[in-house]
């Protein structure tokens, strides 16, 4: 009764089927047949896990369909729509063992497979009153519907399977507690630190012999700490919940098997929890006003003797804020290590290091030799005289040990000024906060500083010895004294004033 | 009067004896120069003899690199050229032609010129000044006088200063004659044929070696004139650097005599109590202690048979341990106690304590570093 559809065929028997712009024969809806609601269920699990129903929702219908033999198979109608959606619902129709047929109203023929790439028409129609009649290839059945079939409450009605793998998974947890346990819990979170809302839902009592209704705290932990899941876990009267959509969540341990994010059924405003080992879930139609955990702490109330406030009788401008200064270890990086201490001690070993060190190190460090120790200075850097207590020039003329920074934290700047200290001082503050003043002009060049001047003599070629040799002095006075002997000795000129004698010190 | 020929006079100075002053040989002094032209003489003078000046360049910075390593010297300044004709008449002073009638004043006469001449030649301005003046006057108690004493059968005569003439010495087997040459220093020559009395030469030559420290410390073992601190050898030991040249000259004499010839002068210090004074000779003597410590040539010498000497290691080892306490001398550790127990025998004898005691509280402020 089916014929394929040839290519730029233009004329279809089928009511309600046309061609779209590929040459597709596609009706207004289309329809998969499945033999049994858990063919359902796997078609709903498969095409879920990849797509999306919300497209589908709004002319999804499922029914449940009788043939005129009595048997009893299920319809999953939908709007066409386009080639590209039949063909994904084709293909998980086909996988799921269900038939995929598209048409309008009642005659709905086979969609198209690799058989019939342009679909199938249906060369003589059925005359029947049922309410579908369905060509393929291999039958042609007419069905009439025996009802409706809700997809939420489908979803509701399938159980969780257990899946021990949601137990470590992190997010939003949903926690449900009975109402006995429910502020002990609040008041564990708020003493641990766990934030989180909560919230009292209500459910009709379980059985008429009870009087009032059921209340539940809900509590939305946004991250719970991993060291609790456990005992939220195994905790009687307290069940855990993984949000799996919009408006519902599933308990921890189980999976539910469709893809509940992708069946926008459930009313985002409400909250369905779907139970496992088959208890029935717990649904709020509307999820109530949610409070932070912490206001529902426990609180605790003064005496009532001790007076509810104490009042300043006057005001006073507070005390100087003076700490002293701390040299504390730092753990920043190095910079600017331009001077070192050597203690006296380790003079010796500088004495040793200066054959060693090369000119250019030499030429560019100034040291300065105090009782307590020898102070050197070179801009470029002092680290070619690995020798003594680093320093870091943290201002011009201010120097702190390298690898430790004064606490508190203030501005070099600042510090400087503290310390009062005038342009022409260096100050060292040593890792003990000591600060220690020596003046610029102590410091003098290295070069001039490491030489002993000792005296020596040079070696002069034997000539030059010879003429300079220090022969002893021989007075002779072979010259006469003259008749007048101090008749050219005159005193003094009256204009050359006595020479005082020089102060001392200078 | 005829306006003196400054030219001539300073050729014949430099050459008959400033030249010898440093060089050595035979030394010549002219007719006495005077205080006008002693004073005059050394304006803008320029050397005549450049060989000459080439040579006693050389020598002098031979003298100066003694004490300090330089590489050159100036030519004689103003002051060293009044310094010169200063010693040319001190010398002369001391000449036996002054012992005649009417010229027997005359040697005072040209010594009070030369007290002129010194008052009114400035003191060192700096360290290469002293230096300078030293390079000449280094060897001025080198001088030597030779007098010969020719002796015959029938009779003899001396001849101070002058060759004895041949015809004295001739036949000298026949006539037996005996020749016999005696050296005399220059303080030496006013009992031999001079009219000078040996204290007043003294009084001149003191004031001479003022004017030029280096060489007053570096011949401080000099018999006369006793060696004694001036303001002139304080102010140059006061200054740190000066005071390490006075250590190494003072280094070149025998350690002995210069310990006596030191104490000697801080013991008139501390008579005088020139407190500040004193402080700056301690400071000399705790250096010169602590050198000999520190090479451990000195140690243990607590006592001398010499009271100025001992004098001079007590005081130096006392400020020198006060120094080493105060943490003024940088020392490692191993050196400050070992130090400490070189000096320990001479800081505790009996004249250390008399001399502790005498100081009291002053040592603190006689040790106190000077501006």
């Amino acid at each position: 009764m089916l014929e394929r559809i040839a290519l730029h065929q233009t004329r279809l028997r089928t009511p309600g089927l046309g061609l779209e712009a590929k040459g597709v024969a596609l009706g207004a809806k289309g329809l998969v047949l499945l033999p049994s609601i858990d063919r359902l269920v796997a078609l709903l699990a498969v095409y879920t896990r990849e797509h999306s129903l919300e497209d589908l929702m709004p002319s999804l219908s499922i029914s449940l369909v009788r043939s005129k033999l009595g048997t009893r198979e299920i319809t999953f109608e939908f709007a066409a729509e386009s080639s590209d959606r039949m063909d994904r619902m084709s293909e998980t129709a086909r996988l799921v063992g269900g038939f995929t047929f598209t048409g309008t109203s009642r005659h709905f023929v086979q969609y198209r497979d690799a058989g019939a790439p342009f679909g199938y028409d249906a060369t003589q129609l059925l005359a029947t009153e049922a309410t579908l009649a369905l060509y393929h290839d291999k039958f042609t059945q007419t069905y009439d519907v025996d009802k409706q079939l809700a997809l939420e409450a489908l979803l509701l009605r399938l159980m969780p399977s257990v899946d021990p793998r949601t137990n470590d998974e992190a997010g939003v947890r949903y926690l449900v507690a009975e109402q006995g346990l429910g502020p002990a819990l609040i008041h564990y979170f708020v003493r641990s630190r766990v934030d989180g809302e909560v919230c009292v839902g209500e459910w009709p009592p379980a059985s008429s012999f009870d009087d009032a209704p059921v209340r539940r705290y809900v509590m939305r932990i946004p991250d719970l700490p991993k060291r609790m899941r456990p005992l939220m876990m195994k905790t009687p009267g307290i069940t855990g919940f993984l949000p799996a959509g919009p408006g519902v969540a599933v308990e921890i341990g189980y999976r539910h098997p469709v893809a509940l994010r992708a069946c926008p059924v459930f009313d985002p405003n409400g909250l369905v929890l779907l139970r496992g080992r088959g208890d029935e879930p717990w649904s709020l139609q509307r999820l109530p006003q949610m409070g932070d955990l912490r206001a529902f702490a426990r609180v605790e109330l003064r005496a009532a003797d001790v007076p509810l406030q104490s009042t300043a009788r006057a005001t006073t401008s507070p005390d100087a804020v003076r700490v002293p200064l701390r040299v504390m270890a730092s753990s920043a990086a190095w910079k600017n290590v331009t001077a070192t201490w050597i203690a006296p001690g380790e003079i010796a070993l500088l004495r040793r290091l200066a054959y060693a060190l090369p000119h250019q190190t030499i030429a560019a460090t100034r040291i300065a030799i105090t009782p307590r120790g020898a102070y050197l200075r070179s801009p470029a850097g002092i680290e070619a005289i690995p020798l003594g207590t680093f320093f870091v020039e943290v201002h011009a003329g201010l120097y702190v040990p390298a690898g430790h920074e004064v606490t508190p934290a203030v501005a070099p700047e600042v510090l400087y000024r503290a310390l009062g200290a005038t342009a022409s001082q260096v100050i060292f503050i040593g890792t003990d906060a000591r600060a220690i003043s020596i003046d610029e002009s102590a410091f003098v060049p290295l070069e001039t500083a490491l030489l002993e001047a000792a005296p020596w003599e040079p070696i002069v070629a034997d000539a030059i010895e010879a003429a300079l040799d220090e022969k002893p002095i021989d007075l002779k006075l072979t010259e006469p004294l003259g008749l007048l002997p101090l008749s050219a000795a005159e005193p003094p000129p009256a204009t050359s004033g006595v020479t005082n004698a020089p102060q001392l010190g200078k | 009067m005829a306006a003196p020929d400054f030219a001539k006079i300073a050729d014949r100075v430099f050459r008959e004896f400033m030249a010898p002053l440093v060089l050595g040989g035979a030394m010549v002094p002219g007719k006495p120069i005077g205080a006008r032209v002693a004073l005059e003489i050394g304006e803008q003078r320029v050397a005549g003899d450049p060989d000459l000046a080439s040579h006693l360049t050389l020598a002098r910075v031979r003298v100066a690199r003694k004490l300090v390593p330089i590489d050159r010297v100036e030519p004689a300044s103003r002051e060293e050229w009044a310094l010169a004709c200063a010693l040319h008449d001190i010398v002369q002073a001391t000449n036996p032609g002054f012992d005649g009638v009417f010229r027997r004043r005359s040697a005072a006469l040209l010594l009070d010129l030369v007290d002129a001449t010194l008052e009114r030649t400035a003191p060192v301005a700096d360290l290469r000044d002293a230096l300078s003046r030293h390079t000449w006057l280094s060897r001025m108690f080198e001088i030597r006088r030779t007098d010969t004493l020719v002796s015959w059968w029938v009779g003899s005569t001396r001849f101070l200063g002058t060759d004895a003439p041949a015809r004295l010495t001739a036949w000298p087997e026949l006539r037996r004659v005996s020749v016999e040459h005696t050296p005399r220093a220059l303080i030496e020559l006013p009992a031999n044929g001079g009219s000078v009395d040996l204290p007043r030469l003294g009084a001149s030559l003191a004031r001479l070696l003022a004017r030029t420290p280096i060489t007053d410390l570096a011949t401080c073992t000099r018999a006369t004139p006793p060696f004694a601190w001036t303001a002139d050898t304080l102010a140059f030991v006061a200054a740190p650097r000066g005071r390490t040249i006075a250590v190494r000259a003072l280094s070149r004499e025998r350690a002995a005599s210069v310990d006596a010839a030191l104490g000697r002068a801080t013991r008139a210090l501390f008579a005088r109590k020139s407190w500040r004074a004193v402080g700056v000779a301690l400071e000399l003597l705790a250096e010169r202690t602590l050198g000999a410590a520190l090479t451990a040539t000195a140690a243990g010498k607590a006592s001398s048979s010499n009271s100025d000497a001992s004098f001079a290691r007590a005081a130096g080892a006392l400020v020198a341990r006060e120094q080493i306490a105060r943490g003024r001398v940088v020392l490692a550790d191993d050196d400050r106690r070992r130090l400490l127990a070189t000096l320990a025998p001479i800081t505790s004898s009996a004249l250390a304590r008399e001399i502790d005691a005498a100081l009291a509280g002053s040592i603190a402020a006689a040790t106190s570093p000077q501006p």
